[in-house]
């Protein structure tokens, strides 16, 4: 197991400094950052003496290399538009997302696996319909327009719930329904899916011959073994919630690294990019070293070998 | 066990209650403000930004004159007067007895440190933009005076110094800031990732101000903005949606200094010959147009709003008129010019609300009109290498979309840049016309006043190298609270100062 993870994590690394090169050279091809951080009527000296500045005046190779000596120190250079350290930036904003993103994945894991599994007990049943109806209205639903409406319905026509902002636990209610809706949705889905099967199985038919509670079937028995796909799609739900709700952090102003990342890039902001890159991208390869384990977790037929 | 859990999700719920906001959350003298961006940073040296400014400028920092929107003129600030010594000097006269936030006097050694941080280059200061070329050597003459050199004449100089925010000489001098210091009403309390507060400043120089304390939040979505006003969690938000301005109890609308206008490149035919140019201004329907922006926009008939010193209140925008539009290019094609030849109208993604409409709009107009017109959407940095110079040499003729911000109230931030050969966005070269330019420049009082008005007259009518659109209308949230109104200046300050509670 040590071995296995030892091997990933080598792997993750490799792979983080790939992305990380990659990463520098595409923001250096969007352009000269003079043009969105100085005034439209700054002069060509203060465009000159702003590259100069930022080092952009200096051959391209020759950033690269003061790049990656300065991450060699640990130094991931400082936004041009915060004046402070990008990687101070990043990390500020991480956690906002993080806290958005295992909350609402969690609640949607939770809520998906019991209504998948009721639907799945009794297929074409009035439940299993409704269920169905509001997974895929929910998995299909733009997310900005149920932002937008429950803005207008809880805040501004009902005036229960905050607008947007943080602070209070009113504050998380709306981001995290928006958030959770889309996975809900689709893990409703896998999980009726993957259980209408598990429930026609042998194993299970032998379980009600010998008398097993139903509950005890469903959630004990067919469930546990319907997990692996659901697991698969929750991770890679889980992974583009970590990468940053933007649409969700931009409605509710939520201060998370999506939002900052997409920001960033637009305005060539190229530190704070390459910091909520490499956060982002450190984060994705732990959940999914974090995702092989609870497979082995789930399935005691997996073992990971490290040759 | 299974009465257990109940009650802990009980205990939960009652946890989260106790939680719960009062939802309207300002209250008494504070009031929250909603911006439509996040301040980037919170250096004075980058306060001509929008997002900067509208927290800093006449807040926490001061400069020595500020811009009276009504005539364009400079008024004192923390100067008191000036007059001019020579050509290339102007002596500042100080106020007595003012104080940064931090307990430091303000004085002429202050002053000399606030602008010599300024030209330093130590870091980016985007102010010193509005500067251009000139060169300005400060030196204290007593406590509370101050000599000012520039390296050529700068009859504007007072007016120019109205983006120099003065601060602290504590504020470190080789990097920019977030923590700024100057001698305004309101000093910074805390700037986090989600808000920026500022407290009451008891220690100021001027009348106390009603407002005790500021909460800045920032949310992109103009409806967001107008309902956090509606439901109190905000009582005033700057620049919402026209879609949004739907009370007109709370919502109200002001000339925001911005002008509008597609900027015709002069230099490649068919649009070197005036005839064209003309006619494309004349195929438009301008009416119509107008609907997309407000019915309080104004058209324009040239770069600058009225109120700035040099707009020319004779010059009659371009009428509607499309057989005299396609009577001149007839009579172009017949003298042999390819007004055949594609023209690229060049927009840019969000530059103004409805800005692809309207760019659609005219294009079909122009294309009615015989002109081979392709629009073309760009961003904000591709567009910029149309707009400025060196232009792109494979470019072809083109017609850029533009918006124009001059609140410093002097043409001469406007009729340099776009009609003088030198200017970044200009597309022709009337050596002529840059004499006039440069004379005009220098010159002072009514005679500059005549000179830039004449010089916008003859644009006009002689080269129309643009075709002025509107001077656009923004329209700003103001809660049942407050007492305040916006005006020219609001998209660069919200003095809180100015603002008042209704009892």
């Amino acid at each position: 197991m040590f071995g296995y993870l030892g091997k990933r994590s080598l792997h993750s690394v490799i792979s983080v400094l790939g992305l990380l090169v990659l990463v520098f050279f595409l923001t250096r091809l969007t352009g000269d950052p003079s043009y969105l951080f100085l005034p439209l009527d700054a002069t060509p000296q203060a465009r000159e003496a702003f590259s100069k500045l930022h080092g952009f005046d200096q051959p391209i190779y020759i950033q690269f290399f003061n790049y990656l000596g300065d991450l060699l120190h640990l130094d991931f250079g400082e936004s041009l538009r915060q004046n402070r350290s990008a990687m101070a930036v990043a990390l500020e904003a991480f956690p906002q997302t993080l806290k958005l993103a295992v909350v609402a994945i969690t609640l949607a894991c939770t809520l998906a696996l019991v209504v998948g599994s009721l639907a799945a007990s009794r297929p074409g049943s009035l439940f299993d319909r409704f269920a169905s109806l509001v997974s895929l209205a929910g998995a299909s639903a733009p997310d900005f327009w149920v932002a937008i409406v429950g803005i207008l319905v809880f805040a501004v026509s009902l005036g229960i719930l905050p607008t947007s902002g943080t602070g209070t636990a009113a504050h998380w209610i709306m981001p995290i329904a928006v958030l959770m809706l889309r996975p809900f949705g689709l893990l409703v889905q896998v999980v009726r899916g993957t259980m209408i099967g598990a429930l026609a199985s042998p194993y299970v038919k032998t379980a009600r011959a010998k008398g097993v509670r139903r509950q005890q079937i469903i959630f004990s028995h067919a469930l546990r073994n319907s997990l692996l796909p659901v697991v698969t799609v929750a991770g890679d739900l889980a992974t583009s919630l970590v990468n940053g709700a933007v649409v969700v952090e931009s409605i509710f102003g939520w201060p998370g690294i999506g939002k900052l990342m997409i920001d960033a890039i637009i305005q060539r902001d190229f530190a704070v990019v390459q910091s909520t890159v490499l956060v982002t991208a450190s984060a994705i390869f732990i959940l999914n070293i974090a995702i092989d384990l609870l497979y082995a977790i789930l399935d005691p037929r997996i073992r990971y070998q490290t040759t | 066990m299974r009465h257990r859990g109940v009650l802990s999700v009980a205990c939960a719920i009652l946890m989260a209650s106790a939680a719960w906001p009062a939802l309207a959350q300002t209250g008494g003298k504070s009031i929250t403000i909603v911006l439509p961006e996040q301040p980037s940073n919170l250096e004075p040296c980058g306060s001509i930004l929008t997002d900067v400014g509208q927290v800093l400028n006449q807040n926490i920092t001061e400069p020595l004159t500020i811009i009276d929107p009504q005539s364009g003129t400079p008024e004192p600030k923390l100067a008191t007067k000036w007059e001019r010594v020579d050509d290339t000097t102007w002596r500042f006269h100080l106020r007595d007895g003012v104080k940064f936030q931090d307990g430091k006097d303000f004085n002429a050694e202050a002053v000399a440190f606030s602008i010599k941080r300024m030209i330093s280059g130590a870091f980016n200061c985007n102010n010193l933009a509005k500067f251009g070329s000139a060169k300005l050597t400060v030196t204290p003459i007593d406590k509370l005076t101050v000599e000012i050199k520039t390296a050529k004449p700068e009859p504007i100089l007072p007016t120019l110094l109205s983006v120099a925010m003065m601060v602290s000489p504590n504020t470190p001098a080789d990097k920019a800031v977030n923590d700024p210091v100057g001698t305004g009403p309101y000093k910074l309390n805390a700037f986090t990732p989600q808000t920026v507060v500022l407290d009451r400043f008891d220690g100021y120089w001027g009348k106390k101000p009603e407002i005790e304390k500021a909460t800045y939040v920032w949310r992109a979505e103009s409806s967001l903005r107008a309902a956090m006003v509606q439901t109190g969690e905000a009582q005033l938000t700057p620049a919402i949606a026209i879609q949004d301005a739907t009370n007109p109890a709370t919502d109200f609308s002001y000339l925001n200094s911005e002008t509008t206008a597609i900027r015709i490149d002069t230099g490649l035919a068919p649009l070197n010959v005036f005839r064209v140019r003309k006619a494309l201004n004349l195929a438009i329907y301008w009416q119509g147009l107008a609907g997309l922006f407000g019915a309080d926009v104004i058209r324009a008939s040239q770069m600058v709003v009225p109120g700035i010193n040099g707009h020319n209140p004779d010059i009659k925008p371009w009428s509607y008129d499309p057989e005299q539009a396609t009577k001149l290019l007839e009579e172009a094609r017949a003298d042999g010019v390819p007004v055949n030849t594609e023209i690229r109208l060049i927009g840019r993604n969000g530059i103004y609300p409805n800005g692809n409409e309207a760019l659609e709009a005219m294009m079909s107009m122009w294309q009615a009109a015989g002109l081979n017109i392709k629009l073309t959407m760009l961003d904000v940095a591709d567009w910029n290498r149309y707009m400025q110079k060196p232009f792109p040499p494979e470019r072809g003729p083109t017609l850029v979309q533009i918006m124009h911000d001059n609140n410093k109230g002097d043409a001469a931030f406007t009729v340099p840049i776009f009609y003088h050969s030198s200017g970044q966005y200009s597309t022709f070269s009337d050596p002529k016309l840059d004499i006039r330019i440069d004379e005009a420049r220098d010159l002072t009082d009514k005679a500059r006043t005549a000179a830039f008005q004449e010089i916008f007259a003859e644009v006009h009518d002689q080269i129309a190298p643009d075709i002025p659109m509107f001077h656009m209308i923004g329209y700003t949230r103001v809660g049942p609270r407050l007492n305040w109104r916006p005006n020219l200046t609001t998209n660069s300050e919200i003095p809180l100062a100015e603002i008042r509670l209704k009892n």
